[in-house]
């Protein structure tokens, strides 16, 4: 069971990171998981270190990329940025997530079985 | 494309991993300090905010693996980890390996050898395009009439038919043997050349490298003075001079255009590659156009024609055959009177050129997988003994947390590793082994030549490499891993702890061996025991000393009988006369020489009962002291005569198969006997002479007549082999017997010099090829077999040595324990060997068409091996015993 909601985790993870630098920019790992669980409104309570995989397997699969910078506080972070395949990604991941839920939501919906 | 950028970058990954993992340390601190940070501006206290920072991150390890593994491929990395240890393992083992590796090498090396033989001769493409659609109608001879051969050629008559009629084919050729003396330009040469039909060249599919081949109209009587040369006869007697086309050069006699010159390495065909009924030239020279005539059959005509087609693409060789079995009947029913002689059988070519070679290399290729057996199961037994050494590791690694397939995944990356070493060594063993095969081989196997390790024989090196690895790797990893690993932890417990399963395994993999070698050594020894009495057989001559050379008179110079015969009888006296020569004569075939003549028989006062049984025989024509240069004694009778002569009264000599055969219980001398065909008289029997073997050793002679050359006979006596019974050296001979010819007619070449010696030992070279390397492989398998049973005795010693202790302090003798341990040993052997015996039995049928003057259950070769297999065993067994023989039990009982 526990799989199972992890694997919905990774499946979605990459949309959030894809929206959140879309939003906010070049953004650190800390930053982006900090975001994803403030827009969650806390309730993706997931461990941060989570995120690290499936920033290296966008970034292998080139649609985002890295770079060492300095924060506002002028710390060493390392900085993810989209790319141009990355935005495109994001709006075909978009669209086809909309798509999944309008579905599943059609049949989730309590009049699905009568509605015409 | 993503994907496979991804999957590139992880690979990449692989490569730069501690630089990466340092990289991602770094990261994660950065994260937690931010945290940290953020932490404390809510107000906790420092040790608080790092707390929490590490507690949301998760288990930082864990973090790192999955990116690590994200970032490479795991399955690689377990791989690599797997192969660094295994490296570790068999460094720190150098004794172990070196056995392991070389017996590996041994088997592998042998069988890539032999495989990359049967690559070059049966499984190579051939240097022809779409070389599947070529085949050879060859004529059958009719059922149940048994002629030494089955492969029979066509008469012009039966070729012009189908080639009128086919529709299967794109182009049907004929062709024959023939010889040709160039003059004019430099020494006179004899040439072996070939009477080629317009379609030959097309069948082939085969383009000239300069020039053309013949068409249509020259393949016409009266327009066939045209010759196509080969690449050999073109580079060294015309300098490769591109020139040549449209020269004119003086054949027998008679000037012919050359057309045309073909490429490097076409000489078909060549004799090895042809049925032994016909007589071809080693390798063909020059091609001439066969200029068939289209009218009446003329009877006397010798038109003994070898045919080759082109099946159209989409015809199968089935198709092909289905055909000409309903032409062959539209012929029968033509030519009532030749019942049974139209059946053919389509050959393709692969099979055709593979000729005798390929039963006995299958047989080769067979034996090398024994030997890669017996390999592969020493290897195990070795792996077996040492797994249980290993057995507190593997213990260990399952308590860490390792799963069974882990341990045997890893067990297996040691002996594909372990193969891997075997398999390099055995590369460089094969290619000395194909680099000596290629020098001592037998030279009539056909392809010999084009033998090398290429890419398909590495290919087979690499597949044979990782099966055995997995074959003699995957049992021992499973034992080991099944057992119950608990028990082996203990600090205690009993060293001789080997579970019964693979005491059973190990028993049964000697057994095996035991028996695979024991196989093998029989096929050795009765291949041997064949090749032995081929050479005792009697042949029916004696060719010791014997110096023969073919003759072959330009048709144009010599035009009748007597011309002829009048050179030849100068020729033999000249001969005669010289002082190392004891005897001479001439002949048309030699003994392993080639097929000689046939014919069916008149046989006046025996009239022929069954139409389908006609008295047949061979017909060899000879002169007077042929038979005694020859060396092929006169039982009875007496020898042809200078007298004897086209005026004289015909006569003939028979030998002794056809005087049993046609007059048993009579006095075939005086009997009158002729050719079917009316044309030839009867002939007077004037004397009987043993039987002559004349294509192989292992033949039973056929009937034979012989008939003076100086009588009305057939084929044309053009072309003759003269034989020299010397006094001393032969091969010095040579020189002399040149000048006497020279002496006759300075224009007329020697050709085919040889001592008859080396036509005989040509006859059996390839069983010998086939002896000596089945003699090595049984004694490489009976070597490893024994080295196979000393370990594992020596390890079963090893085990009961506590046992051999309590043994010795209770009053056991040392010859008890000797016995002990040798009873061991020979009951495994003995159980082996009665399985080798029971499978030597039944694939004693398998073997007999091998096999020459002994039966394959001979009970004395049996024996034999079975007392060989024995006492190897026992010698095996020996060293372990002598040092069980002197076990102090005191140390043995203090030993655990």
């Amino acid at each position: 069971m526990a799989r199972d909601k992890s694997d919905v985790w990774q499946g979605t993870l990459a949309l959030m990171i894809l929206k959140t630098l879309e939003a906010l920019g070049p953004l650190h790992g800390y930053g982006i998981a900090r975001r994803i669980e403030q827009t969650s409104g806390n309730r993706l309570a997931v461990n941060y270190g989570t995120i690290y995989p499936a920033l290296i397997k966008l970034e292998q699969e080139g649609y985002i990329t890295s770079e060492w910078g300095q924060s506002d506080n002028n710390r060493r972070a390392k900085y993810y940025k989209l790319t141009r395949a990355g935005t495109k990604q994001l709006q075909k991941e978009a669209r086809d997530w909309e798509q999944t839920t309008s579905i599943v939501a059609r049949f989730l919906s309590p009049e699905s079985g009568s509605s015409s | 494309m993503r994907k496979l950028r991804a999957f590139l970058l992880r690979l990449a990954g692989l490569m730069v991993g501690p630089r990466r993992d340092h990289e991602l340390v770094e990261e994660f601190e950065s994260h937690l300090e931010l945290h940290i940070e953020d932490n404390v501006r809510t107000g906790m206290s420092p040790t608080e905010a790092r707390r929490q920072a590490l507690l949301k991150f998760g288990g930082v390890e864990a973090a790192k693996q999955s990116c690590r593994d994200r970032r490479g491929l795991p399955f690689l990395e377990t791989l690599a980890q797997d192969i660094r240890f295994a490296l570790r393992m068999l460094r720190k083992n150098p004794g172990f390996v070196s056995v392991a590796a070389l017996t590996l090498a041994l088997g592998i090396g042998a069988s890539t050898a032999v495989f990359s033989l049967v690559n070059a001769v049966l499984l190579k493409p051939l240097p022809y395009p779409n070389s599947e659609q070529i085949v050879f109608p060859w004529r059958q001879s009719p059922p149940g009439l048994n002629l030494g051969y089955n492969d029979f050629p066509w008469g012009r008559n039966e070729f012009l038919f189908f080639a009128q009629e086919s529709k299967t084919f794109e182009a049907l050729g004929a062709f024959r043997s023939d010889s040709f003396n160039l003059t004019g330009s430099g020494d006179p040469a004899r040439l072996d050349g070939l009477r080629a039909s317009a379609g030959f060249f097309p069948a082939l599919g085969v383009s000239p490298l300069l020039g053309r081949t013949f068409t249509e109209d020259e393949d016409q009587p009266g327009h066939e003075h045209s010759v196509v040369l080969g690449y050999q006869l073109w580079r060294d007697r015309f300098s490769g001079d591109p020139a040549i086309l449209g020269r004119t050069l003086e054949l027998n006699g008679d000037a012919y255009t050359v057309l045309g010159v073909m490429p490097r390495g076409f000489v078909f065909p060549r004799a090895q590659e042809m049925p032994g009924s016909f007589t071809f030239a080693r390798e063909v020279q020059l091609w001439i156009p066969l200029a068939l005539s289209r009218g009446p059959l003329i009877p006397a005509e010798s038109s003994e024609l070898a045919v080759v087609g082109r099946l159209k693409s989409g015809i199968t060789v089935a198709q092909g055959q289905a055909e000409m079995d309903v032409l062959g009947q539209r012929l029968q029913a033509q030519f009532p009177r030749a019942k049974g002689w139209f059946i053919s059988r389509v050959t393709p070519m692969a099979r055709q050129l593979a000729g005798d070679t390929r039963r006995p290399l299958l047989l080769i290729l067979g034996a090398v997988g024994i030997v890669l057996l017996i390999a592969c199961s020493n290897v195990a037994g070795l792996l077996l003994t040492r797994s249980l050494g290993r057995k507190r590791e593997f213990t260990l690694r399952a308590a860490l947390g390792a799963d069974k397939w882990r341990l045997i995944r890893q067990l297996l990356t040691e002996s594909l590793l372990l193969a891997a070493c075997g398999g390099l060594l055995g590369v460089v063993l094969a290619a000395a082994a194909i680099h000596f095969v290629k020098i001592l081989g037998p030279s009539n196997i056909p392809r010999l030549g084009e033998t090398a390790l290429d890419f398909r024989v590495l290919a087979f090196a690499l597949g044979v490499s990782l099966v055995a690895g997995v074959f003699f790797g995957l049992a021992p990893a499973i034992t080991a891993t099944q057992e119950n690993l608990i028990g082996s932890l203990k600090e205690g417990g009993p060293r001789s702890g080997e579970s019964h399963a693979t005491t059973k395994l190990r028993n049964a993999l000697l057994v095996s061996e035991v028996a695979l070698a024991f196989i093998l050594v029989i096929a050795a020894g009765l291949l041997a025991q064949t090749f032995f009495h081929l050479l005792s057989v009697d042949p029916g001559f004696n060719p010791s000393r014997v110096l023969t050379f073919e003759l072959s008179l330009p048709a144009s110079k010599y035009t009748n009988q007597e011309q002829i015969v009048a050179l030849y009888q100068g020729a033999l006296q000249q001969l005669r006369a010289l002082p190392d020569v004891e005897s001479a004569g001439i002949t048309e075939t030699l003994p392993m020489g080639g097929a000689t003549e046939g014919t069916a028989l008149r046989i006046p006062g025996h009239p022929v009962t069954d139409p389908n049984d006609r008295p047949y025989s061979n017909y060899t024509m000879a002169s007077p002291g042929y038979l005694a240069a020859v060396g092929t004694p006169l039982l009875r009778g007496r020898d042809f005569l200078e007298s004897d002569t086209a005026d004289s009264m015909p006569v003939t000599i028979v030998n002794s198969a056809m005087a049993k055969k046609y007059w048993s219980g009579e006095d075939p001398i005086g009997k009158q006997v002729g050719p079917l065909s009316q044309l030839y008289p009867a002939a007077t029997i004037i004397g009987i002479v043993a039987d002559t073997k004349r294509l192989s050793l292992r033949e039973e002679p056929p009937p034979e007549m012989y008939v003076p050359y100086t009588q009305k006979v057939w084929p044309s006596l053009l072309t003759m082999d003269v034989v020299l019974r010397t006094k001393a050296d032969p091969v010095s001979a040579a020189a002399a017997a040149r000048g006497a010819i020279r002496s006759v007619d300075p224009d007329l070449p020697l050709a085919n010099i040889a001592t008859l010696e080396t036509l005989v030992d040509g006859s059996v070279t390839q069983q010998r090829f086939a002896v000596v390397v089945l003699g090595a492989f049984g004694a490489l398998a009976l070597l490893l077999a024994s080295i196979g049973m000393y370990g594992v005795i020596s390890y079963s010693t090893m085990q009961r040595t506590q046992e051999i202790g309590i043994r010795m302090a209770l009053g056991a003798q040392r010859g008890n324990v000797l016995t002990m341990v040798l009873g061991h040993g020979s009951r495994l052997a003995g159980l082996g060997i009665a399985i080798g015996l029971a499978a030597a039995l039944a694939m004693g049928h398998t073997m007999a068409s091998f096999l020459y003057g002994v039966r394959p259950t001979d009970p004395l070769t049996l024996a034999g091996v079975s007392l060989l297999l024995l006492a190897v065993a026992l010698i095996a067994c020996y060293i372990p015993a002598r040092r069980a023989m002197r076990t102090d039990p005191v140390i043995a009982l203090r030993y655990e």
